[in-house]
């Protein structure tokens, strides 16, 4: 292989690599306000509890919603947390949920509206040692 | 060249792993970018990831390959076969490139032929890590591959040796030291043929502008050596074949074997470890024994900086010297714990040691006669970090390339962890085993040196490594943190 032959093969993984796949955008749900709040609070390492607040335009609850809730750590290679709810009461829903280890986190909760509309939003949390 | 080739010709195994079947395909023309090509080809997969991914470091191929699974891997392939990934290394592809612009022309400045620049290039790259969170940033990470592969290209195209290879670069610094303790050995089948050979090409190459043919009388008769347009470099880092006596300094490329128009470069399996036993075969200088040394104590602050203290002494370096810097804060405690500190006690174990022992060896001598015994320890502190990381979870790699692809990553059938029992076990074996093996070259070292005053003469040097391995110990018992710095939130 000449050295050119090299280079067309890596200007082909470039371009390969252009054509990474899209993942599905869902439907956004719209003027939806989120609140998330933890429990205990300040986190601390182990069982804990994400109270998400949902609240529709006009400022009334909304119920009946699906919530996935992601936890990754800031350090790569951490195995994310995953948890959901559904149902809610009075726009409010308790995701039961673990930190596993002190240190910054993000969770990102992805709220599905019976109505199929969806959205996305990332809260960062810091979470300190079990006997802090 | 006369006798030591008969001695070194018998320092390891007679089994030459490069004429086994498939392994033997490496010692093609072609052989090396049979692992430069895959490995380049997952740069270029980083860099687009880096820049055009989510910018969230557990989802991104930028942070979760390098930083968890190409370090669990380099020190597990170190341990149990060479250093592979400098043999597969991409960033030396540029030395083709480099090569045909013709700009190559000087040697690497001499006052700079040490590893002082790659001691400090370790520092840097240690700073800049923590500094910019690097493990947390998929662009940054990116742009340090970037970075990395524009730093040798320039190097290769201007100097004619490797000077990136051999002078520079931090990750091939890490492996040169780490794998004299590999398995494997670049070494020659007989040394009455490198005696008899006229070209050495092993070192000097078989590359020559226009086709040259000659016969060299080796034993066994007459053999042609032909060089030409596309004939081999030689040894990037200018080591001798049949003068090896450490796989430091080796990147494993295989030119030397390539080049070899009488097929007596192999690589041989060998004793792990065998060159900390050889006094011979570790340079006496200042620059190589504190690169072992401090690597061994980086090692143990790179983990220390993931640990709660770290905070701590982070808030006492505000309070006391009112560091608002977060660049100075992190090169103050890379600085003084990972440099200052390990070799101001080497020094002070060596004079000990040579005040005990009543010797009048050279502290210089005495450090360096010592300086290989941090080596396992200093394996066994990084085998532990980088251990935790790779199996706190292996398989998370998966998720992130389907994402990486456009489908949903299955997070939750490839984030199992390893249980922390396991972990905690294979943490305190690198460390145990690094401890003892690091002992045992030190108390051979102290016999060799001192003979009947070897224990007190052993004494110092056994205090620190102790401290050491204590020391890593302790940081490794406390729970993890993964959090920015102080002063960044």
């Amino acid at each position: 292989m000449s050295f050119f032959r090299l280079i067309a093969v890596g200007l082909l993984l470039l371009a390969a690599a252009g054509c990474r796949g899209q993942a599905i955008t869902p439907t956004p749900a719209e003027k939806l306000s989120i609140e998330m709040a933890v429990e205990p609070d300040p986190a601390r390492v182990g069982e804990a509890a994400l109270i998400v607040t949902l609240t529709g335009a006009n400022g009334q609850p909304v119920d009946g919603a699906k919530i996935g809730a992601r936890g990754d750590m800031s350090h790569a290679g951490m195995a994310p947390v995953l948890a959901e709810a559904e149902g809610g009461q009075d726009g409010r829903y308790r995701i039961p949920f673990e930190w596993t280890m002190s240190g910054d986190w993000f969770v990102e909760l992805t709220i599905t509206l019976p109505d199929g509309s969806t959205m996305t939003q990332r809260f960062d949390v810091s979470v300190s040692g079990a006997g802090s | 060249m006369t006798g030591p080739h008969k001695e070194r010709a018998v320092t390891h195994t007679r089994l030459d792993v490069l004429r086994l079947p498939l392994i033997g395909l490496l010692r093609r023309r072609w052989g090396r970018l049979a692992l430069q090509i895959p490995l380049l080809a997952a740069a270029v997969l980083l860099v687009i990831d880096g820049f055009t991914g989510p910018q969230m470091a557990a989802r991104n191929l930028a942070t979760v390959a390098p930083w968890v699974h190409f370090r669990g891997f380099v020190v597990l392939v170190l341990l149990l076969a060479g250093n592979l990934f400098c043999m597969g290394c991409p960033f030396t592809l540029p030395r083709t490139l480099a090569k045909r612009l013709s700009i190559r022309g000087r040697r690497f400045p001499r006052r700079l032929r040490n590893k002082w620049v790659a001691i400090a290039s370790l520092f840097l790259l240690f700073v800049t890590y923590e500094a910019l969170d690097l493990w947390a940033s998929p662009a940054l990470t990116a742009w340090l591959i970037v970075a990395y592969f524009a730093a040798s290209f320039v190097l290769e195209a201007v100097f004619t040796e490797s000077a990136f290879c051999k002078y520079v670069c931090p990750l091939g610094t890490f492996n040169f030291v780490y794998s004299t303790i590999s398995p494997t050995q670049i070494g020659i089948h007989d040394p009455e043929v490198c005696r008899a050979c006229v070209g050495k090409e092993c070192i000097n190459g078989s590359y020559s502008p226009t086709p040259l043919v000659r016969l060299d009388d080796i034993p066994g008769g007459q053999c042609e050596v032909r060089h030409g347009p596309e004939g081999t470099p030689g040894c990037g880092t200018l080591l001798f074949a049949p003068q090896i006596e450490s796989n430091l300094d080796c990147t494993m490329c295989l030119d030397c074997a390539r080049a070899c128009p009488h097929n007596n470069v192999g690589l041989f399996v060998r004793q792990p470890g065998r060159e900390l036993l050889r006094p011979e075969a570790w340079p006496k200088r200042w620059d190589v024994s504190l690169l072992a040394i401090s690597l061994a104590a980086l090692g143990l602050v790179n983990a220390f900086g993931m640990v709660p203290p770290v905070y701590e002494l982070q808030r006492a370096l505000i309070k006391t010297l009112g560091i608002q810097s977060e660049w100075l804060m992190i090169g103050l405690i890379f600085g003084v714990g990972g440099l200052l500190l390990p070799f101001a006690l080497a020094l002070l174990a060596g004079a000990l040691s040579r005040a005990l022992a009543r010797k009048k060896l050279s502290l210089r001598h005495t450090v360096a006669a010592f300086a290989p015994a941090f080596v396992p320890l200093g394996f066994g502190i990084w085998f532990a970090h980088y251990g935790f990381h790779f199996l706190i979870a292996p398989l998370t790699i998966i998720p992130v390339i389907q994402e990486f692809l456009g489908q949903p990553g299955d997070w939750a059938a490839f984030s199992s962890t390893a249980d922390a029992v396991l972990i905690g076990l294979v943490q305190g074996a690198g460390l145990v085993l690094g401890f003892l093996w690091s002992l045992a070259l030190a108390n051979r070292t102290a016999a060799r040196l001192y003979r009947r005053d070897a224990v007190p003469g052993l004494l110092p040097w056994a205090l620190l490594l102790l401290a050491l391995a204590f020391a890593a110990g302790y940081v490794f018992s406390l729970p993890m943190e993964m959090r920015g710095s102080l002063l960044m939130g």
